[in-house]
C-alpha cells in the first residue's frame, strides 16, 4: 500500500483520490451543521458584535442587531423556539406548546432530542477519526492506536465518559434545556408576563412571573410544594420541581452545571498549563529550578485550601475582580493558583523519567533547542498523566466550589449554582420539599463519580501495567 | 557525495591527518550534597588523537568513564578541564552558532535502541529532525533525503510512516544510525551500539558500521565493553580504568601482546577464541575503588597483581604479599562506608566468616600463612590503629611500609613498541621487570 511516490502526498490529494469516505462523512457533517446552522451563525455574529463594540464609535452597531434579528428567522433544530414548551391551557387545549403537546412533554421531546443532537455530533467526529484512520493514514499504525483500543476495552472508564459528556452537553445546551429561560425565571422574572388558566373563573388570565414564583414556591408543606414532573397552579411544568422561592429548579440546575464545569475546566486549565510547564523546566534543567519549584509548591501547598480560598474571597468582597463573571474569574484564579503545585507534584516523577531517556540526549546530540525539546521530546509523554490528574481533580473544585456558595461566599447570588442551591433546601430535606437539595446533591456526586471513572479509564488506556500508577507517581514526585 | 567523500578519506588516510585531539581532558561531577565531598572523577586526565578514518576502540569495566568520556567530547557533559579539539578547534568552550556546526559535525549512535528513539514519533519524523533543526535544503528535499538514508541503512522507504515499536532492536539501531548520518557528521561516536543486540544481529550491525565508513569516509570512536567487538571493528584500542587510559595503541599489537597489566588481566578475562593459545587466567580481586577517591599513585594500584613492591619485600611469600594488599584493600573499603567489616573480608577471601574485630581480621588472612615476624609486627600495628577507629592512619602506616613507587606516583604514558603503542605502568620504566615478564612468573 505504502509506495515511494504515497509517501510524499498531502491529505488533501490522498481524499481525492479516495473520495467516498470522505463524502460521505462531510455529507452528514452538512445536515448535522445545517440544522443548527442559526444557532452557530448567532454565536459568530454574537463574536462579530463584541469586536464591533470593542471598536471606538460602535461603526457596526446597528449592522450587528439588524443581522442578529434576521438570524433569528432561520429555524435551528435544537432551540426553544422549534420546539416550544411555553404553553398554557385555554380551557380546551395547550396553546403555544410544541404540536399543542402539554408543556411537560414538549419540554420532554426538546430534551430528548438535545441530547441526541448532542451525541449525533459526537459519533460523527467518532466516526470521522475512523475513516481518517482506515483510509487516510499514512502510518497504518500509532502507539495512539493502543490507548485508543485499550480505553473502547475499559466499561468504567467509557461509563465515566458518557456522565462527563451528558454534564459537558447539559452545560453547552443549558439555554435550550430548561423548561424556561434563565432571564424570565430568574433574573428579571417582574419584567415578563405568562397567561395562565384560571381554574376557578374558568378564563385565561395573565400574571407577572414573579408574582407567579410567590405561588409557587416549595417550602415543604403539602400544599407549598412543587414536586419534581409536576405543574404548579400556573400550569408551568417543573421537571426538578421548584425551589423555595419558587424559581425552577432544573433551569437552576443545568445553569448552574455550566458555572461549575466552566469554573473546574479553566482553573484545571490554567494550573495543567503552570504545572506542565513547570515540570518540563524542572525535568530538562533539574537541580536549582527544581529546588526553586519544590520550595514554591511546597509553600503553596502548606496553605490549607478552603481557608486560602474563603480568605481571598473576603479579601476582594468588594472590588471589581470579585464580580467579573459573578464571582467565577476570581474562584478561577485562585483555584489556578491553588492547585498548580499539586498537578505539577503529580507528574514531576514522569517528567524526570521521560528526561532520563536517550532520545533526549540524542536530540540534544544534534543540536535541538531546549524549548523544542521539552516540546517534542518530553511534554507528549507527561501529558497524558496530566489529563488523569486534572480529570480526577476537577470533581474536587467542583465540590469546592459548591461548598463556597453554600457558605455564601462563592458564585453571587441570582446566578444559581450548586452549592447555594444545596444550602437553600436544607432545612426541608425531610419534608416533601427534599428535592431542591437532594437533586444538586445527586448530581454533584454523579459528575465527580463520572470523572474519575473517566480518569481511571485513561489512566488504564496510556499504561495497562501499572494499576496504582497514580500513587506511585505522586509520592515519586515527592522525593 | 559519496565518491568525493570516498576520495576524501582515501587522501586523509594517507596523510594520516589528526581529526581530534584530547588533552588532559578531565570530566568531575560534583553531586554529593554532603560537606567536604569529593567530586567524581568520570574522565581524570586522558589524552589521545584520533586520525580521520580511523576507528579507536574504548574499552573498560562499566563505570570507568568511557561513557561519560564519550559524552563530554560530544559535549552533553561539559569538562572540567583540557581541551578536545577538532580540526584543530577546542570545542569544550564552543557556544552559539560555532556550537551548532560542531552539532553538525559530530553525532552519536546510542547504546539502548529502546530508549535512544521517541517513540511517539515516526521513523521518518526521528531521522529528519537534525535535519529539520539545521535547516536542512527545502522540506521536500529532506524527505527525499530520509528516504535515501533508510536505505542506506538497509531498511525500507515504506518504513517512513512506522513507529519504533514496530521494528527490532537490530532495526531500531539502524534508525539510530541513519539519524546520526543524516547531518553528513565526519565523526561518530558509537557508544556501545551493539551490546543490547542478540548476537546474530550484532554482526550485521558491526558490518554496516563497517560498510558505512568505507563509503563516506567516517571516523569512529567505538566505546565498547566488550573486547571481542573492538577486535573485530577496530584500528586501534584505548583501555580505560578508573578515569584513566592505562593503554592505548593498534588493536592487532594490543591483543597479541597487551604491555598494561590492566590490559592483561582484561584480555586473560575473556575467552581466547583460538583454543590452542593456552592463556592463563588472571582473576582480578576486589573491585575498581571509587573514583571520588582514586589512589595517589596508579590508578590500577589497588588490584594490580604486578604491582612493585618495595625493595625489602621482594622475596616475600607470592601468597603474604597478596593477602596484605588484600588488608589494606579491607581498611580502605572500611574506611569508605561504615559497612560490615566482615562482609567485606569475606568477599574478598571468599570465605564464610562471621563479626569480627581487627585481630579475627588478621587471623582470617594470614592465619595459615607463615608470616614474617617483622611483617606481623607491621601489620598488627596497623591493626591497633584501625581498632581504634583510625582507618586513615592504619593506611598511611601501611602505606609507608610496604607502598612502592606505585603507591606514590602517577605513571606517565610511556612508549611501548614502534608503532605508538602508550603504557601508563611504572614498569615500562627501565628500572624494573616489564609486566609481561611478571606475569610469567606469576602464572608459573
Ligand atoms: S604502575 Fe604499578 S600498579 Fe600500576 S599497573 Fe604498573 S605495576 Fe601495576
Amino acid at each position: 500500500m505504502s509506495t515511494q511516490t504515497e509517501t510524499e502526498i498531502p491529505l488533501r490529494q490522498r481524499v481525492a483520490e479516495n473520495p467516498q469516505p470522505a463524502l460521505v462523512w462531510a455529507a452528514i457533517g452538512a445536515v448535522l451543521v445545517g440544522v443548527e446552522l442559526g444557532a452557530i451563525l448567532q454565536v459568530v455574529v454574537a463574536i462579530g458584535g463584541v469586536i464591533v463594540n470593542l471598536v471606538p464609535g460602535d461603526p457596526g452597531a446597528a449592522l450587528v442587531t439588524s443581522l442578529q434579528e434576521s438570524l433569528k428567522g432561520i429555524p435551528t433544530l435544537v432551540s426553544r423556539e422549534f420546539i416550544p414548551n411555553q404553553g398554557y391551557w385555554n380551557g380546551s387545549e395547550w396553546v403555544g406548546t410544541f404540536l399543542g403537546l402539554s408543556p411537560g412533554q414538549a419540554w420532554a421531546v426538546r430534551f430528548v432530542v438535545v441530547y441526541a443532537y448532542a451525541f449525533a455530533v459526537l459519533g460523527w467526529l467518532w466516526d470521522g477519526y475512523k475513516r481518517y484512520r482506515q483510509y487516510y493514514r499514512r502510518a497504518d499504525w500509532t502507539p495512539r492506536d493502543d490507548v485508543v483500543n485499550r480505553f473502547r476495552g475499559h466499561t468504567w472508564g467509557q461509563f465515566g465518559l458518557v456522565i462527563t459528556i451528558a454534564f459537558v452537553v447539559m452545560a453547552v445546551f443549558a439555554p435550550a434545556l430548561g423548561p424556561t429561560t434563565m432571564e424570565q425565571n430568574i433574573l428579571q422574572p417582574y419584567d415578563y408576563e405568562i397567561n395562565y388558566f384560571d381554574e376557578e373563573s374558568q378564563t385565561v388570565e395573565t400574571a407577572l412571573v414573579g408574582e407567579a414564583n410567590i405561588g409557587s414556591g416549595s417550602q415543604g408543606a403539602g400544599d407549598e410544594n412543587v414536586a419534581p414532573m409536576t405543574y404548579d397552579d400556573y400550569g408551568r411544568f417543573h421537571p426538578f420541581g421548584t425551589a423555595t422561592n419558587g424559581k425552577d429548579l432544573f433551569t437552576q440546575v443545568v445553569f448552574g452545571a455550566r458555572i461549575s464545569l466552566t469554573i473546574a475546566t479553566v482553573a484545571m486549565g490554567i494550573a495543567g498549563i503552570i504545572g506542565l510547564s513547570l515540570a518540563m523546566i524542572t525535568a530538562y534543567y533539574k537541580g536549582l529550578a527544581d529546588l526553586a519549584i519544590v520550595l514554591a509548591s511546597d509553600s503553596i501547598q502548606a496553605l490549607p485550601v478552603i481557608m486560602v480560598l474563603i480568605l481571598m474571597l473576603v479579601i476582594f468582597q468588594n472590588t471589581w475582580v470579585r464580580d467579573l463573571y459573578d464571582g467565577a474569574v476570581l474562584i478561577i484564579l485562585i483555584f489556578s493558583l491553588v492547585y498548580w503545585p499539586f498537578i505539577w507534584r503529580s507528574i514531576r516523577g514522569p517528567a524526570f523519567q521521560v528526561s532520563e531517556q536517550d532520545w533526549i540526549d540524542a536530540a540534544k546530540s544534534f543540536g535541538q533547542t531546549p524549548g523544542q525539546v521539552m516540546r517534542k521530546h518530553m511534554a507528549p509523554y507527561v501529558f497524558s498523566y496530566m489529563l488523569i490528574y486534572a480529570s480526577l481533580s476537577l470533581g474536587g473544585i467542583i465540590i469546592s466550589v459548591a461548598g463556597l456558595s453554600y457558605l455564601g461566599l462563592g458564585i453571587t447570588a441570582p446566578t444559581p449554582e450548586w452549592g447555594r442551591l444545596i444550602a437553600d433546601g436544607q432545612q426541608y430535606v425531610a419534608s416533601p420539599s427534599w428535592h431542591i437539595s437532594l437533586i444538586p446533591g445527586v448530581l454533584i456526586t454523579l459528575v465527580v463519580t463520572g470523572l474519575n471513572a473517566f480518569g481511571d479509564g485513561i489512566r488504564d488506556a496510556i499504561d495497562p501495567q501499572a494499576d496504582t500508577g497514580d500513587e506511585a507517581a505522586a509520592t515519586g514526585g515527592g522525593a | 557525495m559519496s565518491t568525493t567523500s570516498t576520495e576524501e578519506s582515501k587522501m586523509t588516510r594517507e596523510t594520516q591527518e589528526t581529526l581530534l585531539e584530547v588533552d588532559d581532558l578531565k570530566t568531575y561531577y560534583e553531586d554529593g550534597g554532603l560537606l567536604n565531598s569529593n567530586p567524581v572523577k568520570a574522565v581524570d586526565g586522558v589524552s589521545f588523537e584520533i586520525t580521520r578514518g580511523e576507528t579507536l576502540g574504548l574499552v573498560g569495566e562499566s563505570g570507568c568513564g568511557k561513557s561519560t568520556l564519550g559524552r563530554t567530547l560530544m559535549r552533553l557533559e561539559e569538562a572540567t578541564a583540557g581541551e578536545v579539539k577538532l580540526n584543530g578547534t577546542d570545542i569544550t568552550t564552543l557556544s552559539g552558532a560555532d556550537l551548532k556546526q560542531f552539532r553538525n559535525d559530530v553525532q552519536m549512535v546510542f547504546q539502548d535502541p529502546d530508549s535512544s528513539l521517541n517513540e511517539r514519533m515516526t521513523v521518518g519524523e526521528i531521522i529528519r529532525e537534525p535535519l529539520d533543526v539545521h535547516d536542512w535544503k527545502t522540506p521536500d528535499e529532506r524527505r527525499a533525503r530520509v528516504r535515501e538514508l533508510l536505505e542506506t541503512v538497509g531498511l525500507q522507504e515504506e518504513h517512513y510512516y512506522r513507529y519504533p515499536h514496530q521494528f527490532s532492536g537490530g532495526q531500531r539501531q539502524r534508525i539510530g544510525i541513519a539519524r546520526a548520518l543524516a547531518l553528513e557528521p565526519e565523526f561518530i561516536i558509537l557508544d556501545e551500539p551493539v551490546s543490547a543486540l542478540d548476537v546474530s544481529v550484532q554482526a550485521k550491525i558491526l558490518n554496516l558500521l563497517e560498510d558505512l565508513q568505507n563509503e563516506f569516509g567516517l571516523t569512529y570512536l567505538f566505546i565498547a565493553h566488550d573486547l571481542a567487538v573492538v577486535r573485530h571493528i577496530c584500528d586501534r584500542v584505548a583501555v580505560m580504568y578508573l578515569g584513566n587510559i592505562m593503554e592505548i595503541g593498534p588493536a592487532d599489537e594490543m591483543f597479541e601482546s597487551p604491555a598494561n597489566p590492566y590490559t592483561h588481566a582484561l584480555l586473560s578475562s575473556i575467552p581466547e577464541p583460538d583454543p590452542t593459545v593456552a592463556r592463563d587466567r588472571i582473576t582480578l580481586r576486589g573491585t575498581p575503588p571509587s573514583p571520588r577517591d582514586p589512589p595517589a599513585g596508579c590508578p590500577f594500584s589497588t588490584r594490580c597483581p604486578v604491582k612493585i613492591r618495595p625493595d625489602q619485600y621482594t622475596d616475600l611469600d607470592d601468597d603474604v604479599w597478596e593477602r596484605i594488599e588484600v588488608f589494606r584493600e579491607v581498611l580502605r573499603e572500611r574506611s569508605r562506608a561504615e559497612l560490615s567489616l566482615s562482609d567485606r573480608v569475606r568477599k574478598l577471601i571468599g570465605r564464610e566468616t562471621v563479626q569480627a574485630g581487627m585481630d579475627d581480621t588478621l587471623t582470617e588472612l594470614f592465619g595459615g600463612l607463615s608470616v614474617p615476624v617483622s611483617v606481623m609486627d607491621h601489620l598488627k600495628e596497623a591493626a591497633d590503629y584501625a581498632e581504634n577507629g583510625d582507618e586513615d592512619a592504619a593506611r598511611a602506616y601501611l602505606r609507608e611500609e610496604f607502598g612502592s613507587v606505585c603507591d606514590s606516583e602517577r605513571p606517565d604514558q610511556l612508549g611501548v613498541g614502534d608503532r605508538g603503542r602508550l603504557s601508563l605502568c611504572h614498569r615500562h620504566d627501565e628500572q624494573y621487570d616489564e609486566p609481561a615478564a611478571v606475569f610469567e612468573t606469576l602464572v608459573q
